[in-house]
């Protein structure tokens, strides 16, 4: 599916889901700092997509991914101690998701509280790369 | 030692719960599902367990995601009708890794509004 038809529908999502003004709803708008949502508030975003898309976004999913360790012979204790991110885990995790503001993520970065950065692109991407994996 | 509070609208609870099927098995564990169910507003008593779940979260200092699930906390009531806290999986574990016994929580609610403090308790 086209981004362009992805985003469309994300930014429908988030203003039905944040009750916000289409206009306030861009790309790099961060849902927390810059939409107002609350952690209730991606709960609600992400149920909306799953219907609308016919996906199923795992718990923590967006974090996980980006921290996946997979296949770069790389073990989870590598990139998160304790659930807080190694200086590897930051670059990961600023590598994984471009669209985050880089500055924000600092020494003692929780991998928890990366949803507190999230943006609508951050929606976007999840959303395209589960339905790649499906074929759609 | 940690403390935490939350409000939430008992509205925004009743309209997740009727707009998303999965809402209430995401969020809460099965008995606190059979709990609030049998109360007469049963959105309150979800409603005040979401904030106590978001309290006890703010107490510990993070976030849902990839370690923490909603279902880690659960709202459990004593014989005498306190509420107490249950934790499970990646809480639990966090409060092995910071000394916390236990976590005492204190629940209100009225027809618009749920309220929950917690407050960590370290271990002797």
């Amino acid at each position: 599916m086209d981004e362009k038809v992805i985003y469309e529908k994300v930014k429908e999502s988030v203003v039905e889901a944040l009750g916000v003004d289409d206009d306030e709803v861009t790309p790099d708008a961060v849902l927390f700092d810059d939409l107002g949502a609350e952690s209730l508030d991606l709960l609600d975003i992400v149920f909306r997509l799953e219907k609308e898309f016919g996906i199923k976004i795992p718990r923590g999913g967006i974090q996980a991914d980006a921290l996946a360790a997979e296949g770069e012979n790389l073990k989870d204790e590598d990139l998160v101690v304790d659930g807080v991110l190694t200086p590897l885990g930051i670059e990961k995790m600023k590598q994984s998701m471009p669209e985050i503001d880089p500055s924000r993520i600092t020494e003692g970065f929780r991998a928890d509280d990366i949803a507190t950065l999230f943006t609508v692109q951050t929606f976007v991407s999840i959303t395209k790369k589960l339905l790649e994996e499906q074929g759609k | 030692m940690g403390i935490g509070i939350d409000i939430v609208e008992v509205s925004r609870i009743e309209q997740m719960a009727r707009e998303h099927e999965q809402f209430l098995t995401r969020v809460y564990t099965d008995h606190e599902i059979t709990y609030c169910t049998k109360k007469k507003n049963k959105y309150q008593h979800f409603a005040a367990r979401f904030a106590a779940k978001e309290s006890v979260l703010k107490a510990l200092g993070v976030g849902w995601g990839r370690d923490i699930k909603w279902t880690d906390v659960e709202v459990v009531n004593d014989p005498l009708g306190r509420p107490q806290i249950n934790a499970y999986g990646g809480v639990k574990k966090l409060m092995e890794q910071k000394g916390i016994s236990e976590i005492l929580v204190s629940l209100s609610h009225v027809s618009h509004y749920a309220v929950a403090s917690a407050q960590l308790v370290k271990g002797k």
